[in-house]
């Protein structure tokens, strides 16, 4: 490519990244705005009574929301940047990348108001979208898809980078997935809860893991300026997160009448998961070995080492968590919902932030604030880490509390004080959320001196 | 070095047809052979307004706290029987639920009969429990200055009342609380 030619590609790049991180953080703070109105509803139940502000229809606008408007928008414009950086090609077939972009948001706006005016579809969790709504949300994975195969299809050296087989997984996968649970034909009764346990594993595990990895695996290594630890285990990692995780959807219906065996095999499986974990923690977690100093003065070092952390915490809590006697205990208690939010949060989330300070700037060119990312970051990190805290403790006291045959309504008491604490971490991760949101129109739109953006190839 | 999967339609085959496989084997048959499902004896398909009751109870995203199933374990006893299979052959959507901020509903139409009961806590929960955390849903119900013929009035306790007006179930109400009072076990046949 010719200067001239080089220079534009470069901008281009630029605008796009820009344009899905911008879509991404409107999401993120809309539906974290809901997340924080939901967490007050448990201290104070009569707070905002509406049918559209009512908990059942926020809290799928909530979780819908940050999976589908916010955290696939933000991984996806990161694996089309990531694979045109790392394939030292031009993104391939933007036009497509802009109509992913669009159907993306028009997906996430009908969903939401669908699920604000009571449409959902049978409550199934992460997949309440209206099935004609969730093919529009397909189709925009599959555009973004093909953007990012075509892209890697042009790259320079043969190999394919490790971060790109993560994310072409990734998007392989889910089209599958997706797919497979808009059918209805044999989701009927008990039918119907085993796909969904398979959905909802599945929707977490074999799209959003892949994605956030595959952003780790380029951004890490690129910051530190020094290779991957071990390519081998990048691989084993994926090869065994593939074959495993598909089976341990079931340990969601633990109890249930799902039948026992599928329910062993997913137990045994979430014990086989600390293969991929281990060596996919491991791996990262030795790729920054001994470089603390550097990952100290990073803006988005610190999100990244915290996710990888999250990441090995919250996925070997899981497997702990996915044993019968834990399960007896824990099992319909908000403890459940700290798991969530250790892996959806402490994990992806602090990796698509530290994804999106490690990219942007060398896309325009413009750095962040330093004392806000740090606020940033030690409010988004407290935050969560408050969250996961109390609703672990919280949610073991609900487990016992039912476990001694009290009446019902001791363990809302007793969870209460519990309840109220995630409201406090709730709001710090969303007050970190506004500086997040300051950050990105910084490093987009402000007006400084800025460094020359990096040119093709990186 | 020459590895297949440095190929992307290698990779992407290679990726696509294991998972698919995964996906048709753990989803696919899995959902085929339980949705075949032999109701269990003495359960029916619900009735038109249970059957609207359901709906409203969707639309509200009352399964977000409250679980239709009871496990086999000591603590759920108080809930019923553990629930079989054949329990959920005309429930679909399945509302089985996994989080339990509130009591399990399996067995609620047999343990929480009346239907008065359940039309102030809907409309007020703290009215009748005052601990309780679950929301109000006042726009099941109007206020009218007068009960008119056919109403269904709803007596909320002095306090949560509203001053000069009657508060009347809405038919999405009446539906829901239909539904709620349908959920009943069916006993099972003697050891089977
Ligand atoms: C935010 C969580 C939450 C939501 C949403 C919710 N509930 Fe509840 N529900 C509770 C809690 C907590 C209790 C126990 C305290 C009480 O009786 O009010 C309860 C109790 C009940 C009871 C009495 C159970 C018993 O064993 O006495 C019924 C019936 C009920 N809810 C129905 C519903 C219906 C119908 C909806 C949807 C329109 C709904 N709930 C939505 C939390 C919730
Ligand atoms: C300000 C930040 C956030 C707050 C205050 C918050 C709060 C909440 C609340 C109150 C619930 C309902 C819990 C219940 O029903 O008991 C919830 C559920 C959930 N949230 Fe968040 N959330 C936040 C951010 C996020 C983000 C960014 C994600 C994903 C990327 C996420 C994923 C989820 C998921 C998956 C659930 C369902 C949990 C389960 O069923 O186990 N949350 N959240």
């Amino acid at each position: 490519m010719n200067v001239a030619g080089t220079q534009r590609e470069t901008r281009e790049q630029a605008t796009l990244l820009s344009a899905f991180v911008v879509s991404a953080t409107l999401w993120l703070l809309i539906t974290t705005a809901v997340a924080v109105l939901l967490s007050f509803k448990f201290p104070f139940p009569d707070l905002a009574t509406s049918p559209y502000l009512s908990f059942g229809r926020l809290r799928a606008i909530h979780t819908n929301g940050t999976f589908y408007a916010f955290a696939s928008v933000a991984l996806s414009g990161l694996a089309i940047y990531i694979a045109a950086r790392s394939s030292g090609a031009p993104i391939y077939a933007k036009p497509v990348a802009w109509v992913s972009l669009g159907l993306f948001n028009v997906a996430a706006i009908l969903g939401t108001i669908t699920l604000d005016l009571g449409m959902s579809d049978g409550s199934q969790e992460y997949r309440e979208w209206l099935p004609w709504v969730r093919v529009i949300l397909l189709l925009a994975a599959l555009c973004s898809a093909y953007v990012v195969a075509g892209t890697i299809a042009r790259r320079v050296e043969r190999p394919i980078y490790i971060a790109n087989w993560y994310t072409l997984g990734g998007f392989t996968f889910t089209a599958i997935l997706w797919i497979v649970a808009l059918i209805p034909t044999y989701q009927i009764g008990v039918g119907q809860v085993s796909v969904q346990a398979f959905y909802m594993h599945n929707a977490v595990g074999m799209w959003f893991t892949f994605l956030a990895l595959g952003v780790t695996y380029y951004a890490l290594p690129k910051l530190l300026n020094r290779p991957i630890y071990s390519y081998s285990l990048g691989v084993l990692a994926f090869w065994t997160n593939l074959v495993f995780y598909p089976i341990i959807g079931s340990h969601h219906y633990e109890f249930s009448p799902l039948p026992w065996w599928l329910q062993t095999l997913a137990i045994v499986f979430s014990v086989g998961m600390l293969i991929p974990v281990f060596a996919g923690s491991a791996n990262l977690i030795l790729t920054a070995r001994g470089a603390w100093d550097v990952v100290r003065r990073s803006y988005a070092l610190p999100f990244l080492a915290a996710g990888i952390v999250y990441y090995f915490l919250g996925s070997t809590q899981g497997t702990f968590e996915a044993l019968r006697t834990a399960q007896a205990y824990w099992h319909f208690t908000s403890f459940t919902v700290g798991h969530s939010h250790a892996t959806m949060y402490g994990f992806i989330t602090l990796i698509v932030f530290g994804g999106v300070y490690a990219l942007l700037p060398l896309a325009t060119g413009k750095q962040p604030s330093p004392l806000l990312t740090g606020v940033h970051f030690w409010f988004a990190l407290v935050g969560v880490t408050l969250y996961v805290i109390v609703l672990s403790v919280g949610g073991t006291i609900q487990g016992i509390n039912w476990a001694s045959g009290n009446p019902f309504i001791s363990s809302v008491e007793a969870a209460a004080p519990f309840w109220l604490a995630r409201a406090l971490g709730g709001s710090m991760m969303f007050v970190s959320h506004l500086l997040f949101a300051y950050n990105v129109y910084v490093m987009i739109g402000a007006k400084q001196p800025t460094l020359e953006p990096q040119a093709q190839p990186a | 070095m020459n590895r297949p999967m440095d190929r992307l339609w290698v990779l992407m085959t290679a990726s696509f047809v294991i998972y698919a496989l995964l996906a048709i084997v753990m989803g696919v048959i899995p959902g085929i052979v339980l949705s075949a499902t032999r109701p269990t004896p003495g359960i029916s398909p619900l009735s038109g307004p249970a059957a609207r009751g359901r709906d409203v109870y969707v639309a509200e995203g009352c399964s977000y706290c409250h679980t239709q199933q009871v496990r086999p374990l000591a603590q759920d006893l108080v809930f019923g029987r553990p629930s079989t299979r054949g329990d959920y052959a005309y429930s679909t959507p399945q509302l089985l639920g996994t989080e339990r901020t509130g009591p399990d509903l399996t067995n609620i139409g047999r343990r929480q009969p009346s239907a008065v009961w359940n039309y102030i806590h809907l409309y007020e929960p703290r009215s009748v429990v005052s601990a309780s955390i679950m929301p109000a849903y006042p726009w099941l119900f109007t206020l009218k200055a007068h009960a008119d013929q056919g109403d269904v009035t709803v007596p909320v306790p002095p306090g949560y009342a509203p001053a000069n007006a009657v508060v009347v179930a809405r038919r999405d109400a009446i539906d829901l609380v239909d539904y709620l009072q349908s959920l009943k076990q069916a006993q099972l046949g003697s050891a089977k």
